[in-house]
């Protein structure tokens, strides 16, 4: 059967419910993770227990230097709401982004200054992870890829993103494999016009620049975005956002990859700095999102009918004239909603995407004076929010405000449950949220607790 | 599970429009793939391990891999979950069926199915089940091991994750938790893919099969990047400000060069140059010009491995860099002014933009370790790092007879600077070589005002054999002056996108910008209010090569230089007496344009190509 037949797959679903039924197996794993993650990884579907906060040093602040920050989320905890172990790792190395091994073992976590990559034990205790190995050749092995960025788990290996190269600091840069042990495999550059390697420019744009990877394997897709070199992610914001020559290196791309070859097979222009990539999970749902930091648009990266990928504006974020800064983005595992951070108003913004080509605006509450991740439960009852967007691009004053906070969405409104200040804790500036769970690894599974594995 | 029961299974699953990953990528997941024609980069090496074959043979793994790629997969028979064991074991069976039918391939490959429940999973059933599996002339074995002590390395070594399952009561129910996985290996041993049970899809494993077997399609080169495209900044951001803005971007794979003869630089400097001054005690030598590149390009100079000299004076960008205003340093530090080039610095007298340096040797140090630059923490741990890395070793002893030291790095990249030297211009051709056609007409004219109404020379001096473009003096120009005074606007307009601009309110950028640090010249070191925002006189040689300008990067044209010049600076109380309007007309200032990009130098290119072919050093 050929999948591109999307009106068959109904029928199929049917059919591997009743070949569940009948024998009696638990559901079909689904390729799915907390709504963001990767699809090859298991999931937690239930209560999570933990958040790994990946958390950036501050001169002056506590030990001034970057560490893997676990709060307890689990309500029914005497911790709840509570950072329970805190890891400091040496140097600040621009903590940025982290993300699991396909096993859900480890979680990697990169440097966008420094290019390590901290790689943490998760599983031997989802309390109190460890500090398994730190990758310190990526640079030297990838051939000068710097600002290892998404780590993005496949079948034993990760896929990196890089930011920016150790030759001019810009924006020209790869996406790098390692295998799951931490071993360096490949270098894949993103096209550029002197070697578009095969990929179709569709409009003006091919710079080569990189930032988000998200994959929708049963479409054979694998696309990546693109933001900035290491001189402007590193520059003071203000100093930069004032140098015009700066604000010309920004990337105005995204490319489509074919999944299974790792080969670039089309440039799309999509101007302004596209970030965070959410793919929809619905099986015939062919299409991912993405947001432009700079121009304040949501963009829809879809399947048109005759099999082709397409990219195309669907909204506006605010008033796009006062730049908003877009930031991270998060889609429910319904695909109904899609929640934006906006980092210069602080606010969080949902979206209603049941129509993808038109999302619309349905919700918008100010989290903070400054806001960047948000991460949500499979079930989107419960939102978490960081504010550290980059060490440098913080706001300044009192308006730095650095914090995790927890809430409750049911739908209509957003409820604070717990916050923590990680200037008053001494931590530092609060990044990337990952979720940890004790039933991922049949480890003292608390009752609250339903984490699948895939079970087979 | 009975063998009847299996057997139904399987026909079920055989028999039933499959679920997701039976086909739910096909066609798809091996689509726009050619054989050999990507690549499969090997993830690992296979794990060897003792296991039972079903019939009930001992084993090593690697007895049964390394003669032709292997087909690996982890089971459990009494697995019931239509998305696991059996899911796989039905594309595995369809691979089985069209290997067959394919007589070239069928027996150039081997299927491994591995139990990891050897409690229950004796040989015996495994022949059973292997029975239940029509698995034709396809060498497809089914095997198991001897006890748990057998199976767990095989199960970490191929990072395969298992965990029993147990009830309420703490009993073993017989089921697992498992990741499902499918190994290929390669006959080398090598694992070159890997696929989880949602994407295990049998055309993209066949594909990868044959890809193994394939001659390599030989890769596509690349373009040949034309020698104009070669040595510019391969992120080419001219016309960025219009709608209409195409990349012309160049890959950095192929941003390659060759080495240049870099003492003949030093020796014989290009035509326009005068001889090289160089200290009696730091002679240039091959040596010591080769080991100041090598510390020039090494990131690993710098507090935490980010930053050599070349990250600041890029050799494509006028070995300065065109893609800030003001630099910055480690952890993105601020710093206040423009990294300027380094093309001809072998003649600067003055070192810095405020001059406050006087020898290269010296030089290098502050950059090294300013704390905004290269926030080395000490003379001593620069020596150090130096002294104890690996591919240092001798090199100094070589070149100095001397080990490493405060004296010898100086020397060294003073040694390497001292060879950068770009002249023999289209302008040195003309006005040295007496070539007349190689000036063209409007830089002629451009000369002429150069020289006369504009008054440029004054500063930047032509003497008679030579032209350094520089008095190696200070002045004040009033550029920093106007920074320094000038109120802050209300709004500001910022670049968003090519062709896509917004007027922003001040306010929100002084929400996420630090103070800017104040700067007034060569007054931080005289101490005297006459030097206020005085900065020395740059060469205006390769001046094209080094947008943006000035000593705060503030201007990002030489037309906007020339708009500047032309008003007469910037009025303030220490203003050099020597600016004043210009009064020059558009044609005028479009001739002096044409005379300033005539300053390019006829070696740049091989500068550039020099820069790239040095090795950078990076932290392992």
């Amino acid at each position: 059967m050929n999948q591109t037949n999307l009106t068959k797959r109904p029928v199929n679903r049917l059919a591997a419910a009743m070949l569940t039924a009948l024998l009696g197996a638990a559901a079909l794993p689904s390729s799915a993770d907390e709504t963001c993650a990767s699809p090859y990884m298991p999931r937690i579907t239930g209560q999570e227990d933990f958040v790994y906060i990946w958390t950036l040093g501050v001169e002056g602040l506590g030990d001034e230097q970057d560490k893997l920050v676990t709060v307890d989320v689990n309500p029914k905890s005497a911790h709840y709401g509570k950072v329970v172990a805190s890891l400091s790792v040496g140097g600040r190395n621009e903590a940025h982004h982290s993300d699991f091994t396909d096993d859900r073992k480890y979680l990697w976590a990169g440097g966008l200054d420094t290019n390590k990559i901290f790689v943490f034990d998760v599983h031997s205790d989802p309390a109190k992870p460890r500090l398994h190995k730190v990758i310190t050749d990526f640079v030297a092995k990838s051939g000068g890829v710097v600002g290892p960025h998404s780590l993005y788990a496949l079948p034993g290996r990760m896929l990196i993103t890089g930011l920016s190269n150790s030759k001019d600091h810009g924006g020209r840069t790869a996406v790098v494999e390692y295998n799951s042990a931490g071993e360096y495999m490949a270098t894949r550059w993103v096209p550029t016009d002197s070697d578009l390697q095969g990929a179709v420019k569709t409009g003006q744009f091919a710079d080569g620049y990189n930032y988000d990877v998200r994959a929708l394997p049963r479409r054979n897709l694998l696309l990546t975005s693109s933001f900035t070199g290491w001189s402007n992610y590193m520059m003071d914001f203000g100093k930069m956002l004032g140098d015009a020559e700066a604000m010309k290196r920004f990337g105005n791309t995204m490319v489509q990859w074919n999944l299974h070859t790792l080969q670039p097979q089309k440039v799309f222009d999509v101007p302004g700095a596209p970030l965070e990539i959410r793919c929809a999970w619905g099986s015939n749902h062919n299409y991912c999102f993405t947001s432009t930091a700079l121009t304040s648009k949501i963009w829809l990266i879809y399947e048109d009918d005759q099999g082709q990928w397409q990219a195309k504006a669907v909204a506006d974020i605010g008033d796009p004239a006062k730049i908003p800064l877009p930031v991270d983005i998060s889609i429910a595992s319904d695909d109904k909603t899609l929640w934006v951070n906006t980092f210069m108003d602080g606010k969080t913004r949902a979206f209603d995407i049941s129509d993808p080509f038109n999302p619309k605006q349905v919700f918008e509450q100010k989290i903070g004076a400054q806001v960047n991740m948000v991460s949500s439960s499979w079930d989107g009852k419960r939102l978490y929010y960081t504010s550290s967007l980059l060490a440098n691009w913080d706001k300044k004053g009192a308006d730095n405000e650095q914090f995790l906070k927890g809430y409750a969405w049911d739908g209509k409104s957003l409820k604070q449950q717990f916050a923590i200040d990680f200037t008053g804790e001494k931590l530092g500036r609060a990044h990337q949220m990952r979720f940890g769970a004790y039933s991922l690894y049949n480890r003292q599974p608390s009752p609250a607790a339903s984490a699948e594995t895939g079970k087979l | 599970m009975n063998r009847q029961a299996l057997t139904a299974l399987l026909w079920l699953v055989a028999t039933t429009a499959p679920a997701g990953a039976v086909d739910s990528p096909p066609g798809n997941a091996a689509s726009g793939s050619i054989v050999g024609g990507y690549e499969l980069p090997a993830i690992g090496l296979a794990a060897d391990g003792r296991v039972l074959t079903a019939d009930n043979r001992r084993k090593s793994l690697y007895e049964l891999m390394g003669d032709k790629p292997v087909l690996l997969s982890f089971i459990y028979t009494t697995c019931s979950d239509a998305g696991g064991c059996p899911l796989a074991t039905q594309v595995l069976h369809k691979i089985s069926r069209r290997l067959q039918a394919r007589p070239a391939l069928q027996d150039q490959v081997r299927m491994l199915t591995l139990s990891f429940n050897p409690q229950h999973d004796t040989p015996q059933v495994m022949r059973e089940y292997a029975a239940s599996i029509d698995s034709g002339k396809l060498d497809w074995q089914f095997l198991t091991t001897a006890s748990e002590q057998d199976l767990q390395p095989i199960l970490d070594g191929y990072r395969q994750p298992v965990q029993k399952l147990y009830d309420s009561q703490g009993r073993f129910t017989g089921g697992y938790s498992h990741l499902l996985r499918v190994y290929l290996i390669d006959a080398g041993l090598k694992i070159r893919n890997i696929y989880s049970t949602d994407f295990l899809n049998a055309d993209a494993v066949i594909r990868d099969i044959e890809t193994l077997l394939a001659v390599p399609v030989p890769k596509t080169a690349a373009p040949a990047v034309a020698a104009v495209d070669r040595y510019r900044p391969g992120d080419d951001k001219s016309n960025y400000r219009q709608p209409d803005y195409r990349t012309r971007s160049v890959a950095l794979a192929q941003r390659q060069g060759q080495a240049a003869d870099l003492l003949a630089y030093a020796q014989s400097p290009p035509l326009g140059l005068p001889a090289l001054p160089s200290p009696a005690d730091n002679p240039p030598t091959s040596e010591k010009i080769a080991l100041g590149r090598k510390l020039f390009y090494d990131r690993r100079l710098s507090l935490n491995n980010t930053f050599s000299c070349a990250m600041c004076h890029i050799p494509e960008q006028g070995f300065a860099n065109n893609e800030m205003a003001t630099a910055v340093g480690v952890e993105g530090r601020t710093v206040r002014r423009n990294a300027p080039t380094l093309y001809n610095v072998g003649y600067a007298r003055l070192l810095f933009h405020d001059g406050r340096e006087n020898s290269l040797e010296q030089q290098v140090w502050g950059p090294l370790l300013a704390r905004n630059e290269m926030a080395n923490p000490s003379i001593g741990f620069v020596v150090d790092k130096i002294r104890a890395s690996a591919d240092y070793r001798g090199l100094f002893e070589q070149a100095f007879h001397k080990p490493a030291g405060m004296e010898t790095i100086g020397q060294a990249l003073a040694s390497y600077e001292r060879t950068l030297n770009a002249a023999d211009s289209a302008f040195d051709r003309w006005y040295f070589g007496k070539q007349a056609a190689a000036l063209s007409a409007p830089a002629q004219k451009g000369y002429a005002l150069f020289t006369g109404k504009a008054g440029c020379s004054a500063c930047h001096g032509i003497q008679e054999n030579y032209a350094l473009f520089t008095d190696q003096q200070r002045h004040n120009t009033g550029i920093g002056y106007r920074q320094a005074i000038q109120p802050a606007g209300r709004k500001q307009r910022l670049q968003l996108a090519p062709g896509v601009f917004a007027d922003v309110d001040g306010d929100v950028l002084r929400a996420v910008a630090a103070p800017r640090p104040g700067d007034l010249g060569y007054y931080e070191i005289s101490q005297n209010p006459a030097d206020r925002w005085a900065y020395k006189t740059p060469s205006l040689r390769n001046i094209a090569l080094t947008a943006p300008y000035m000593h705060d990067g503030s201007l990002s044209t030489l037309e906007e230089v020339l708009q500047f010049y032309n008003q007469g600076g910037a009025a303030n109380e220490n203003l050099s007496p020597l600016l004043r309007p210009l009064h020059l007309n558009g044609q005028e200032t479009a001739e002096l344009l044409a005379f300033l990009e005539s300053l390019t130098g006829g070696n740049v290119e091989k500068l550039v190509a020099d820069g790239y072919a040095a090795p950078v050093g990076e932290a392992q």
